[in-house]
């Protein structure tokens, strides 16, 4: 087992006063608000919460999604003595900010939105950039591996899809060791696992799969799966021989969606994408549909996560503001958890009705990751990759 | 003369005092972001990088192969874009091809285009079925296309190409203006052809532009990511760039840093050999005796020549231009099927249509970031051209001191190469606690603005560097006997001599200031509003029709920029010419 790769973020922002001689500038974080207090937050009932949070009058957040827009405007009117400064960024940006500010003790966000949640677990937990808060309101709705090691509400998915208009009977694919045959060369697109972190997370979802992937390489093939040389198992063999049957790597998802999902393709790849982007399929003329039944696994399901940083200076608002981003008491998380709630993303709370015109998580088949187990296998299978180009 | 008398002789020379003031802040917004770079890779963080990327079963997926796509694609813009750039310099400049006043215009644009919307134009001509998706033009046409053509190095290169020719055009354009007649009329004489005289006499003394341009499209075709990422991606072609990207969005900035050094390393290494080829020859081609630039006469080549020209400009501003503006217009993204629509300008709310987000003219956020945009492109262009000419007379008038010179030349040409997320962090790091007396500037505009003239430093030096090489000595010696101080000379003669120079570095600055995102991107806070950074939040929720009808808004602000800033170019040299008329 090797652990994590550490992986000189914070040594970016770290090293540099010592690069200017200016050591003395560093400081300990400083306790503005009450960010590091003795305060039992999960003690304080919700009444109090607001009370402090309005005392406090602001809450800065950093959302790796635009809808934090929607998020600021319901949440202004529902607690208008609170304004919500919210900034959007990709996921890998957010996590580099954060870990820059923390380490420069400066301003900084007090809630942080973010996927990515392998790269979150090992650099901004691990460092104590970020904390860890569960509304109580909703914990007993959460399952255990939604609530820790940081609360997540919602879960997207990076799965196997394809052109619906050509395959008008359902998947095209039963198996997914069927990609590596010869009828699927050049067929298969997906974004460089590489270059993208959550692409990154499928592959490594496979490696620790393995003994499910080399199930369904039996069942597939009829005989055990044989590993060539330096392939540690079932999961990496089925990615060496993807990328040996000539799969297409791109940039970007939404060259995936175009890609496999266009109408009037006679014969159309399939490709590793997000089952919400269906909705666009009107808007776009696209035909794509999630392969759900295929064996072992058509992909995987993975958080989007909320925490509170360590350094906060709105320490209640943040916690209040998290709770609200959790939904309300509706069974589908009424206008707080609106933005979220779309078909193909999937809400993490057993009592929130999961949006409808997807199909269910349990039908659907995909692996729900494991943020800690992918956060150490990771930089392997990232390395791996790099070695069968 | 011992170490001690040269200091005490250099401390009375105010060129050297400024020597240290412009080492000063060079070491601050680029030297430090560097080393922190450089810090980043090694120790225990840094978990063995350089070793994963020099000597490991990963290097020639890591290192080696996207090295040598970096140096294919740095060399192969460097190169074509500075013939075509020089080329057409040349035509709108000294020629008599018909239309060169409107060629000019054009051939300055591209440059205020995103490479993505030349890269969309190659696209929507030359895409085959390799990825499947909707074909391009050719292939609906039912003419094959080669997956040579369609992706990885050849698509990349002329992407490029088409992209930032302009850089080499404008430098050398301004170069041009300023070779006297007196020169090509004696060339004449000797007999030589006019063709030969262009080539053997014109092009030789515009060889500091040459080299600059070439520096600038050599360092953005290596540092440019979105190209090679589109076009080269689907057949495995990588970039250094491709890869550093990667690594950072993958969350192993160690193995980033290393890749972003390595890239510095060979733009070190350029720079160098740049340097070698100039070395200790005079290109001064302003003096005391200025005559009026002469126009080549064609002849025969007036139409070819013309017609060349004219295809360049429309192949690579016009048609990405229309390309640009129609895919704002597109009900479907990139595609003709859906038929066309105004909503993404300016509908009200449909939710049937992208999530139910109205057109970007009813935004009221819009407008705010386009002020946002503006000032801040302003700004950096001033703070960046005065830094950059400050650093380019020093260079100039410390001939001697090699050291200082290569140092402020490295410093000022590497901060292309510094990825911006990195750079970003860095100033993070610098500013985000407060300095002694000094308040925290992080979450200001001001911090966004030394970012970006950190940022965009080569642009400003390299202009200046070019500009300031062509006035000869003889003007500021002969300045020196009015008893006028280095300042009031500098003022008075060498930096009326050079504006257009400067114009036109401030223009570059001021046009990839407005569209950068990848240095703001870690600074900006929503008190700063900025289009680029509205662009980035549409593209990334797939709402491609608003973000590129944002990018066309930022477009059109650079064209506007580039017009005004040569109508005041032009203005300045139709004064100048009469001053300069020879009595």
């Amino acid at each position: 087992m090797h652990t994590p790769r550490r992986t000189g973020r914070r040594a970016l922002a770290a090293l540099l006063p010592l690069a200017l001689g200016l050591a003395a500038c560093s400081s300990e974080p400083s306790t503005t608000g009450a960010g590091d207090d003795a305060t039992d937050w999960d003690a304080l009932g919700h009444d109090e919460l607001v009370e402090r949070a309005e005392a406090e009058g602001e809450v800065v957040v950093y959302a790796f999604t635009s809808r934090i827009a929607s998020i600021e405007e319901s949440f202004e009117a529902e607690y208008p003595g609170i304004d919500v400064v919210a900034s959007d960024i990709s996921s890998s940006e957010l996590i580099t900010r954060l870990a820059a500010e923390h380490a420069a003790v400066s301003a900084t966000a007090d809630v942080a939105y973010v996927s990515d949640a392998p790269v979150v677990v090992s650099e901004l937990l691990a460092d104590g950039v970020l904390l860890p808060y569960v509304p109580e309101r909703v914990a007993d709705a959460l399952p255990e591996e939604h609530r820790t090691p940081l609360v997540a509400n919602r879960l997207s998915t990076k799965v196997l899809m394809y052109n619906e208009e050509a395959h008008p009977d359902g998947p095209p694919v039963s198996n997914l060791w069927e990609l590596t045959e010869p009828e699927w060369s050049g067929k298969v697109v997906l974004v460089d696992p590489n270059a993208r972190g959550d692409y990154l997370d499928l592959a490594t979802e496979l490696s620790l799969r393995a003994d499910e992937m080399s199930a369904a390489y039996e069942e597939h093939a009829g005989a055990p799966v044989v590993l060539d040389e330096g392939v540690a198992d079932a999961g990496l063999q089925f990615l060496k021989d993807l990328y040996a049957n000539d799969a297409v790597l791109v940039d970007d998802t939404d060259t995936v969606n175009a890609a496999v999902g266009a109408t009037g393709q006679s014969d159309p790849p399939v490709g590793f994408s997000s089952s919400s982007d269906r909705r666009d399929n009107a808007d776009e003329g696209w035909a794509l549909q999630v392969a759900s039944g295929v064996v072992p696994s058509p992909g995987i399901v993975f958080p989007a996560l909320l925490g509170v940083t360590a350094n906060a200076a709105h320490p209640a608002a943040a916690r209040l503001l998290i709770d609200y981003m959790m939904g309300d008491e509706t069974e589908t998380g009424g206008i707080a958890y609106e933005p979220f709630y779309v078909a193909g993303d999937y809400p993490t709370r057993t009592d929130v009705v999961p949006p409808a015109g997807a199909i269910a998580l349990d039908e659907l088949g995909a692996w729900q990751i494991d943020v800690e187990a992918t956060a150490e296998r990771r930089d392997d299978v990232a390395d791996f990759l790099l070695t069968i180009q | 003369m011992t170490l001690l008398a040269r200091t005490s002789a250099a401390a009375r020379r105010p060129a050297a005092w400024l020597a240290v003031v412009v080492l000063a802040i060079l070491v601050v917004l680029v030297a430090a972001p560097l080393a922190a770079l450089v810090g980043a890779t090694i120790g225990e963080d840094a978990d063995g990088a350089w070793g994963d990327v020099l000597a490991s079963p990963m290097s020639s997926a890591l290192l080696w192969q996207p090295l040598a796509g970096s140096l294919l694609v740095g060399i192969g813009t460097g190169v074509l874009s500075t013939l075509v750039g020089a080329f057409l310099a040349w035509v709108v400049v000294m020629s008599d091809v018909p239309g060169r006043r409107a060629i000019g215009v054009l051939a300055a644009i591209p440059f205020a285009l995103p490479s993505f919307a030349i890269a969309l134009a190659w696209e929507s001509v030359f895409r085959n079925d390799l990825i499947g998706g909707s074909p391009g033009l050719l292939v609906s046409l039912g003419v094959p296309v080669p997956d040579v053509l369609a992706w990885g190095p050849v698509p990349v290169v002329l992407t490029l190409v088409a992209h930032y020719y302009s850089l080499s055009f404008v430098l050398v354009a301004a170069a041009l203006a300023n070779v006297g007649g007196d020169l090509v009329a004696a060339a004449e004489l000797t007999g030589a052809s006019r063709l030969r005289v262009a080539g053997r006499v014109v092009i030789p003394v515009v060889t500091p532009a040459v080299l600059s341009g070439f520096l600038l499209a050599f360092a953005e075709g290596v540092s440019n990511f979105a190209v090679p990422a589109l076009l080269g991606l689907p057949v495995r072609f990588h970039t250094l760039s491709t890869r550093l990207y990667g690594a950072i969005s993958t969350g192993d900035a160690a193995r980033g840093s290393v890749l972003s050094i390595v890239l510095v390393v060979i733009a070190g290494l350029i720079l160098l050999a740049g340097g070698r080829m100039t070395a200790g020859r005079s290109y001064s081609t302003i003096t005391g005796k200025a005559t009026r630039a002469r126009m080549t006469t064609t002849g025969g080549w007036r139409w070819p020549l013309g017609g060349l020209a004219w295809i360049v400009v429309a192949a690579t501003a016009i048609v990405p231009g229309i390309v640009l503006a129609v895919s704002t217009v597109l009900q479907r993204t990139n595609r003709l099927d859906g038929g066309l629509t105004l909503h993404y300008w300016t509908g009200e709310s449909d939710p049937g249509i992208s999530h139910g987000m109205r057109g970007v003219l009813r935004d009221p956020a819009v407008m705010q970031a386009l002020g946002g945009t503006l000032a801040l492109g302003v700004t950096v262009a001033l703070g960046a051209v005065v830094i950059g000419t400050l650093a380019a007379q020093v260079v100039r008038s410390l001939p001697r001191a090699r050291l200082v010179g290569g140092a402020i030349g490295l410093l000022s040409y590497v901060p292309f190469l510094i990825p911006g997320v990195a750079l970003g962090a860095a100033f993070i790091a610098l500013f985000g606690a407060p300095v002694g007396p000094f308040g925290s500037l992080y979450g200001t505009f001001w911090i966004i603005v030394l970012a970006g003239v950190a940022a965009s430093l080569p642009f400003a030096f390299q202009t200046s560097k070019a500009a300031i090489g062509q006035v000869s000595g003889e003007l500021d010696e002969a300045a020196v006997l009015t008893g006028a101080s280095g300042m009031r000379r500098f003022g008075r003669v060498t930096l009326p001599l050079v504006s257009r120079g400067l114009v036109n570095g401030g223009l570059l600055v001021f046009v990839t200031m407005v569209r950068d995102l990848s240095v703001v991107v870690l600074l900006v806070t929503p008190a700063t509003p900025l289009l680029s950074m509205m662009t980035f939040r549409y593209a990334s929720e797939g709402f491609a029709q608003q973000a590129n009808a944002i990018t066309l808004i930022i477009a059109v602000v650079s064209v506007t920029a580039t017009l005004v800033a040569r109508t005041l170019g032009d203005g300045r040299d139709a004064r100048r010419g009469q001053d300069r008329r020879p009595a």
